[in-house]
């Protein structure tokens, strides 16, 4: 394995663990906040609030090492998203889901959506276009 | 010269290094791959802390611009290590003092993002490009899948205070200003691209 596979590996791991981390927390802050009987809607705008504080944050911190586009574009859409989705999910429920459950599907969501970017990414890589004739 | 946008780069230029660590790791292979194209004399916009010196071919005779003198401060040693001749100097790309048709090639490094009217900014770069020369830009813009998009129209409200805009639709800013499109390559989704343009032959 050569340096820069090495640290194409480092960065890939980086983002991955860049997005768990922002799902995790997004979705601790909205369970802190938003439980069964809060108004869906109120829910899932709090949700998006929440979720897009918490994204420019952790984003912030992570753009030196990962990069602004590589830490704001898959951070954007788990916080914000994300975010939604969560609160949703906590003001449908009939019982507020316990806290390490709440975490772990935060923390799936964004590795999930990491690896969606990544494929997404993929596809794009080599399109080339000419639009001009 | 828009004294405010000055002052936001200056105060950018002290942090600015750290901020884009990741990033000049990240699409250097891309940027290698754009600014090998360069030749004839050059004009770079907006040099920040002169990070994308590396990637220039040698030998070439260069003019790099920045409208913060603090990053040009912080450019400097960069500019000197570079194998051939690289001035720098402080400018609005939105009012440059080049004559018409004085380069041959221009290049952009994440720059219409942070020009306040990007089509006069073009237009100027336009102007000063020879017939037939070529404009290389490593830039992002607004992205053309819709919750991506949004997202960006978001982030460029808090963006915008301390750096760039982040929904810039580039591309067909260059079409309006006149040039024409060579080529457009992602870079990383659809938000980071490489492109390639240039001024009509006549």
């Amino acid at each position: 394995m050569n340096g820069k596979m090495i640290e194409e590996a480092l960065f890939a791991a980086g983002d991955y663990f860049g997005g768990a981390l922002l799902g995790g927390i997004t979705a601790a802050v909205v369970r802190g906040l938003v439980g069964p009987g809060t108004d869906m809607v109120v829910a899932m705008l709090y949700g998006m609030g929440i979720g897009m504080v918490v994204h420019l944050a952790i984003g912030l911190a992570l753009t030196p090492l990962l990069g602004m586009f590589h830490a704001m574009i898959p951070g954007s859409l788990i916080g914000m998203y994300g975010g939604m989705f969560f609160g949703m999910r906590d003001s449908m429920q009939t019982h507020a889901s316990s806290l390490h459950h709440a975490i772990g599907v935060g923390v799936a969501f964004g590795i999930v959506t990491i690896a969606s970017i990544k494929l997404y990414d993929c596809a794009l890589r080599s399109t080339t276009t000419k639009p001009t004739p | 010269m828009d004294l405010s946008l000055q002052a936001k780069w200056n105060r950018t230029s002290r942090t600015y290094g750290l901020m884009t660590w990741g990033e000049e790791h990240r699409f250097a292979s891309a940027k290698h791959e754009l600014f090998a194209k360069m030749k004839g004399r050059c004009l770079m916009v907006a040099a920040g802390t002169g990070a994308d010196f590396r990637f220039f071919p040698p030998d070439l005779v260069i003019t790099a611009l920045d409208i913060s003198p603090g990053m040009i401060e912080r450019a400097r040693g960069r500019a000197a290590d570079y194998r051939g001749a690289l001035a720098l100097q402080v400018m609005d790309v939105q009012e440059l003092t080049f004559p018409d048709a004085f380069f041959d090639t221009v290049v952009t490094s994440c720059t219409l993002c942070s020009v306040p009217d990007p089509l006069r900014g073009l237009r100027e770069l336009y102007r000063c490009l020879k017939p037939g020369g070529q404009l290389l830009m490593f830039e992002h813009v607004r992205s053309r899948v819709g919750p991506i998009a949004v997202l960006q129209d978001l982030m460029t409200l808090v963006s915008r205070r301390i750096g760039p805009d982040m929904n810039r639709d580039t591309v067909s800013n260059v079409l309006r200003a006149g040039f024409e499109l060579d080529r457009e390559t992602n870079v990383y989704v659809d938000v980071v691209k490489a492109i390639q343009a240039r001024r009509p032959a006549s």
